[in-house]
């Protein structure tokens, strides 16, 4: 096994099939893209068919500057997902410049680090998991 | 920006009042939740068809009606159960009008009283039944289909899922923009624990004190346990009645007065955490009222869906019972204890009441409407509001006593 494979992170499933999967193949270019509305420009997340705003079901695919600010969090500490995650973990809510709320995961600082308003700015990781490996974007500190 | 929840009738003023609550029944859940535990030899889990024959019996006495009197019958079985029409061979009624409900936040209530309203029946049994503890529910895992909202499963890769993580980023967001600790919702458990203890069937009545919370474990930081709705068996039944018809009731009927529902239709965390819905319970509260012809001072007590405890919070902020941000002062200070200026969730609520996904709500509106409730009673109540204000939805019922 390489050092990726080794580090490769076990996850819940993503939700694919088309639309999610162009989000997921952006993510391992490094990536992270999100549908925009070609009828109303409406900046979509989670990827869905149809805009929630005007209905519309054209998008082009707009890339993330990747700089986001933090909302708020969460520490699971209940386990939902046996045998996957181990916890307790921390999940963040974040805002991305752009405008869209976005859950992750935060890397290389924790909850005692966390106030709303704090800057990050997006890693991605190595992870997998049923449908195959995948990089799963997450937010680090932003760097000063 | 709010839509109407599907399935619910919309708030037409020609259907207020056409309809009352002549009966009611509850199985005895503190009971039921003690035997779980305890599973004696002999002891059998409960399910939808050992619980509906007895609530269906103890709602007819209550109503003071016989078997043949009914002739419509509502089931919703949350976690599966027999069809209408074999719960009607079960009960040994031949209904006219058959219907599942898939719920109390989908509007059930208002299509029942829709259907008599339309005159496919006269007197329908309003029967549900839950049985997750017994089939051993954990809650937090949803699959993608059934209409399942996509934040419960869209972002599972980062490990995020469940109830408790979405009303968690709301009681925080909360918490930060109106500087309160994490111990100022243990108010909420406390005052509910409280009120279960006045309640004779209800599944939590030893006391609870604001240590008990702080020192309960978290599900999902910061809502802990205590935090977090009962998961246990029950069932309830509802005998509701052509008004004309109940005027004539053995004991005060309870008339649905009016309804209101409204759906976030987009940017769904945005509207949870950071506006807590606001929208949807102004408009769902605007509908309720003006279908009842009624004011918002009218309104005397509230039966609010507490799965969690700052889901309750909101419901109180969100249809105008206290100012944004003062919900847990007002709590702390009883105003919404049995004898405080609104009483919310007299029984003890879904916290320590009954889990019974909103119905035992209606019934302890229809028991203080009537002024049975005892130690617990609102003095003089005339409007009473159940309210169902789940992650993306809000259904709130209005009931008058009388008709």
């Amino acid at each position: 096994m390489s050092a990726t494979e080794a580090r490769r992170s076990a996850r819940p499933n993503r939700t694919l099939g088309p639309g999610h999967d162009t989000f997921w193949e952006w993510c391992a270019r490094g990536e992270l893209r999100l549908p925009r509305c070609t009828g109303c420009g409406k900046l979509l997340w989670p990827v869905a068919s149809a805009c929630d705003h005007c209905g519309g079901g054209a998008f082009t695919w707009e890339r993330q500057s990747g700089r986001a600010r933090l909302v708020g969090w969460n520490v699971f500490a209940q386990s939902y997902f046996k045998g996957v995650l181990e916890t307790p973990y921390t999940t963040i809510l974040v805002e991305l410049e752009d405008g869209p709320l976005f859950v992750a995961n935060p890397v290389g600082f924790g909850e005692a680090d966390m106030a709303p308003g704090l800057a990050l700015e997006l890693r991605f990781v190595p992870a997998r998991d049923q449908a195959g490996d995948f990089d799963l974007p997450v937010f680090a500190l932003a760097e000063m | 920006m709010a839509g109407i929840a599907i399935g619910c009738p919309p708030p037409s003023a020609g259907l207020s009042r056409k309809a009352a609550i002549v009966g009611v029944a509850e199985s005895d859940y503190g009971a039921d939740y003690a035997a779980q535990r305890a599973k004696a030899p002999g002891w059998v889990a409960p399910s939808p068809e050992t619980l509906a024959p007895e609530v269906f019996a103890a709602a007819l006495a209550d109503a003071g009606l016989a078997r043949e009197d009914i002739d419509g019958l509502a089931c919703g079985f949350l976690y599966g159960g027999p069809t209408p029409e074999e719960m009607a061979g079960m009960l040994g009624i031949r209904p006219r009008h058959t219907m599942a409900v898939l719920g109390l936040q989908r509007g059930s209530l208002p299509q029942v009283c829709a259907a008599i309203a339309e005159g496919k029946a006269d007197t329908i049994a309003v029967i549900t039944a839950v049985a997750s503890r017994s089939l051993g529910r954990v809650f937090g895992n949803y699959s993608g289909d059934g209409g399942a909202s996509a934040t419960y499963y869209y972002f599972n890769p980062w490990g995020w899922t469940s109830q408790g993580a979405h009303w968690g980023l709301s009681w925080q967001h909360y918490l930060h923009a109106h500087g309160h600790k994490e111990s100022d919702l243990g108010v909420v458990p406390v005052q509910l624990r409280a009120n279960a203890m006045l309640t004779d069937n209800a599944v939590m009545r030893t006391p609870l004190t604001i240590a008990d919370y702080l020192a309960s474990r978290y599900i999902v930081k910061p809502l802990r346990l205590l935090d977090m709705c009962l998961v246990n068996d029950g069932a309830t039944c509802l005998i509701v009645q052509r008004a004309d018809l109940a005027r004539d009731a053995a004991k005060v009927p309870v008339a649905v007065a009016g309804w209101g529902s409204a759906a976030v239709t987009e940017n769904k965390l945005d509207a949870l955490v950071r506006r807590h819905l606001a929208d949807e319970f102004a408009e769902s509260g605007r509908q309720a009222l003006a279908m009842a012809g009624l004011e918002h001072s009218a309104v005397g007590h509230l039966e609010g869906y507490d799965a969690s405890s700052f889901h309750l919070v909101n419901h109180v902020e969100g249809h105008g019972f206290a100012k944004p941000g003062t919900a847990l002062s007002a709590w702390a200070a009883g105003e919404f204890a049995p004898a405080g200026r609104v009483p919310v969730n007299t029984a003890g609520g879904m916290l320590s009441g009954s889990y019974q996904h909103g119905w035992s709500q209606v019934v302890e509106v229809v028991r203080q409407l009537r002024h049975e409730c005892g130690a617990r009673q609102t003095p003089g109540l005339e409007v009473a509001m159940t309210s169902v204000g789940e992650t993306d939805m809000v259904h709130p019922v209005l009931f008058t006593r009388g008709l």
